[in-house]
């Protein structure tokens, strides 16, 4: 563009300087003059047509959003096809002069007319808005902008990388202890045979009938005899060490902390509720109203998931998985087929039979967020597990326990710190808690001075801790 | 001496062995040793457990099939007795449009060739606001669309939510953009999508949907909803 410029001054100089040598010998400053003047004028020009370009590109930038948006993305296809080229691919298609534009404004007169537009029409089932509104220089902008784009194609890390390296670390590991183990046994053997054969060999040169039917076990019998009180306090402490490991391990019985079945499809939490902000409540939308926190059912996957197929390999993989699920073909428009699969999760959080736990009542009534039992989630990379008690601690806004997760324990004792909603006897939530506060009131105003001895009436001192709550 | 010998052995054996249970648990695919398997995994049905075996008994048609599936066709849950929520729960009398077949999935709807979504236009919201309800209707709708739509929406329903924020997501328009649509065309959308979106209706009741409606015309008019203090009439008229 400036050596453009430049060439064109240096053409213009020329002329008024050949001009003004033959004809009139113009004046240096007078010629200066009109020099600077055309420059103005180029210099304005020059202006006004970047402006209006600038103004175009802006309109286009503003109609295709508020207009085209919804349905069309620039660069892939959705509702409707991508329109990045729209116009190269009509004409390369065969379509008649201005077909395009009579498309936007009405697509079923464009299909009438041009047998290119009609056979765009069957892309979809979704028919096309109308926008007799527009304008054809609005409809050139609009193509001009979206023409103008350039793709990015980001680079986004991809899925199990970390996961994998770690595994792949730690199997390392057991293999140096097995090489090891067998490295010893091998060293104990050698050495224990050198003895051996060093023994027999002192014996021959003494003279003494070395007792070549004296087994391992006997030599064993044998030094053991002469050491026998080392040898019993040795095995009082091996068996002592035993019984508590024994007893420590006994205790592990039914804990499930670190529980992270494999799942399905890799679900990182930290893209879905930490990156892109969606509330827990809305895969798990049953948590408000009934027993369990329910899992998303394959189209809550697919009202994002129609349109977000991944960006990397890994990526792509696993949503191919919900599209396979949900019977979606995700090529060209994108549409249903109707083959459906299951999609079978394992069950993180089991908790017996002979608990109840009602997800609703702690969520809704008690007020309670989901990161005080599950969690923050919105950092979790990998597949959903039963996170250690010293995680939940960790936690922001959490009630600090010491007793392990999904245990007995751990129940009660957030029974007896938590406050029933926020504050002394809140009654915002629906008026629930109203009748048991209304009869302490009226009844029983000794006990109620008793609950509010420490300032906050706990689920404890309503009932929290009876039997029959949990277990029925 | 030999008894004695032979209960330290056995106790060395039983605990070698826990051990070795104990160990089971390092595997993430392994809940640990349960007490009661039983109980864990009982004949009881559970939601999202495998009942292809209980109890060593095999049964093929329920393998792995029980999970996360979508409530028949036409099911209401019970919403106890009171005659306006019950009238306001029954199945919604709009169709799906034959077309959404392949765009929205729709397994199991009825569909229809007319177009029902230009018929929604007139439909009026069934959750009537006045003065005494208003306020807790626009709080439940405030809870209810930043649970399920703001994502996407914006909190302030202007179409940047954290997921067109993130660049994940594109197209969502802004509820200013809408203002000619009825409140039953926005009902419709929700229920059975429209556009990229999809259908809301397994996620949301009837009377939840009427209750964003509700919210979402407050972002095109700030006084919508609004009354004056003297009198119980609505200053400003639904669009």
């Amino acid at each position: 563009m400036n050596s453009h410029i430049s060439t064109k001054f240096a053409f213009v100089e020329k002329c008024f300087f050949d001009v003004g040598l033959t004809v009139f010998y113009m004046k240096i400053s007078s010629s200066q003059m009109f020099r600077d003047l055309s420059k103005w004028c180029f210099g304005a020009l020059t202006l006004l047509l970047l402006t209006g370009a600038f103004n175009a590109q802006a309109q286009g930038d503003a109609l295709f959003k508020a207009k085209c948006a919804t349905c069309h993305q620039i660069f892939k296809d959705g509702t409707g096809p991508k329109l990045f080229e729209a116009r190269q691919k009509w004409s390369d298609g065969g379509a008649a002069e201005g077909s395009i534009f009579q498309w936007v404004n009405n697509w079923s007169n464009a299909a009438a007319a041009d047998p290119y537009a009609q056979s765009v029409s069957t892309w979809s089932e979704t028919a096309m808005t109308a926008f007799p509104d527009l304008s054809k220089e609005q409809i050139t902008s609009i193509f001009d902008w979206v023409d103008s784009q350039e793709e990015v194609t980001a680079a986004v890390g991809s899925l199990g990388g970390a996961g994998g390296a770690s595994v792949e670390q730690e199997s390392g590991l057991g293999w140096v202890w097995i090489v090891l183990a067998i490295v010893f046994v091998v060293v104990i053997l050698a050495v224990g045979g050198v003895r051996r054969q060093l023994k027999s060999a002192s014996a021959e040169m003494e003279g003494e009938a070395f007792d070549d039917e004296m087994t391992y076990t006997d030599e064993l019998k044998q030094w053991a005899w002469s050491n026998r009180k080392f040898v019993a306090l040795g095995i009082v402490a091996v068996v002592l060490g035993l019984l508590v490991t024994l007893f420590l391990s006994l205790y592990s019985i039914g804990l499930v902390e670190n529980y992270q079945p494999s799942q399905p499809i890799a679900f990182p939490h930290s893209v879905h509720a930490g990156t892109n902000g969606i509330d827990c409540k809305y895969c798990h939308n049953s948590v408000t109203k009934s027993k369990t926190a329910g899992l998303p059912t394959v189209n809550v996957c697919m009202n994002c998931h129609k349109q977000v197929s991944g960006t990397t390999p890994e990526q792509q993989e696993q949503i191919q998985k919900i599209y396979d699920a949900a019977g979606y073909d995700p090529s060209g428009a994108g549409k249903y087929t109707g083959e459906t699969k299951e999609i079978v999760w394992n069950k993180v959080h089991v908790l017996p039979d002979h608990v109840y736990f009602n997800h609703s009542q702690h969520v809704e009534v008690g007020g309670v967020d989901c990161k005080q039992c599950h969690g923050d989630m919105a950092s979790m990379t990998e597949t959903a597990k039963v996170q250690t008690v010293e995680e939940l601690n960790k936690v922001e806004g959490n009630i600090q326990l010491t007793k392990t997760t999904l245990t007995m324990g751990w129940c009660i004792e957030c029974h007896k710190e938590k406050e029933i909603s926020n504050g002394v006897l809140d009654t915002k939530k629906d008026g629930y808690y109203d009748e048991i506060h209304k009869r302490l009131m009226d009844g029983d105003k000794e006990l109620y001075g008793k609950y509010l001895e420490d300032g906050k009436v706990t689920v404890m001192e309503l009932g929290g801790w009876e039997c029959a709550k949990c277990h029925y | 001496m030999k008894m004695k010998f032979r209960i330290i052995s056995s106790i060395a054996i039983a605990a070698v062995t826990t051990l070795m249970f104990g160990s089971c648990a390092s595997d993430p695919d392994s809940s640990g040793l349960e007490y009661m398997p039983d109980m864990y995994r009982s004949p009881a049905i559970e939601p999202y457990v495998d009942y292809g075996e209980v109890k060593g008994r095999e049964n093929t048609e329920l393998k792995l099939k029980q999970s996360a599936m979508t409530p028949p066709s036409g099911t209401i849950p019970y919403y106890g007795t009171d005659s306006a929520t019950v009238a306001l729960m029954m199945p919604y009398a709009r169709k799906a449009h034959t077309s959404m077949k392949t765009t929205h999935g729709m397994y199991g709807a009825d569909l229809t060739e007319v177009n029902e979504y230009d018929l929604a236009a007139s439909d009026k919201n069934p959750l009537a606001l006045d003065s005494e309800n208003s306020k807790e209707i626009f709080a439940t709708g405030k809870k209810l669309f930043s649970a399920n739509c703001a994502h996407c929406h914006g909190a302030k329903g202007d179409g940047n939510g954290p997921m067109v924020l993130s660049g994940a997501y594109a197209g969502v328009p802004d509820y200013a953009n809408l203002t000619n649509l009825g409140d039953g065309q926005l009902f419709y959308s929700i229920y059975y999508g429209k556009g990229m979106m999809g259908a809301h209706n397994p996620i949301l009741d009837k009377k939840e949907i009427w209750t964003l409606v509700h919210y979402i015309r407050k972002f095109q008019d700030a006084d919508y909803g609004t009354f004056s203090a003297a009198e119980n009439v609505e200053v400003v008229e639904a669009h």
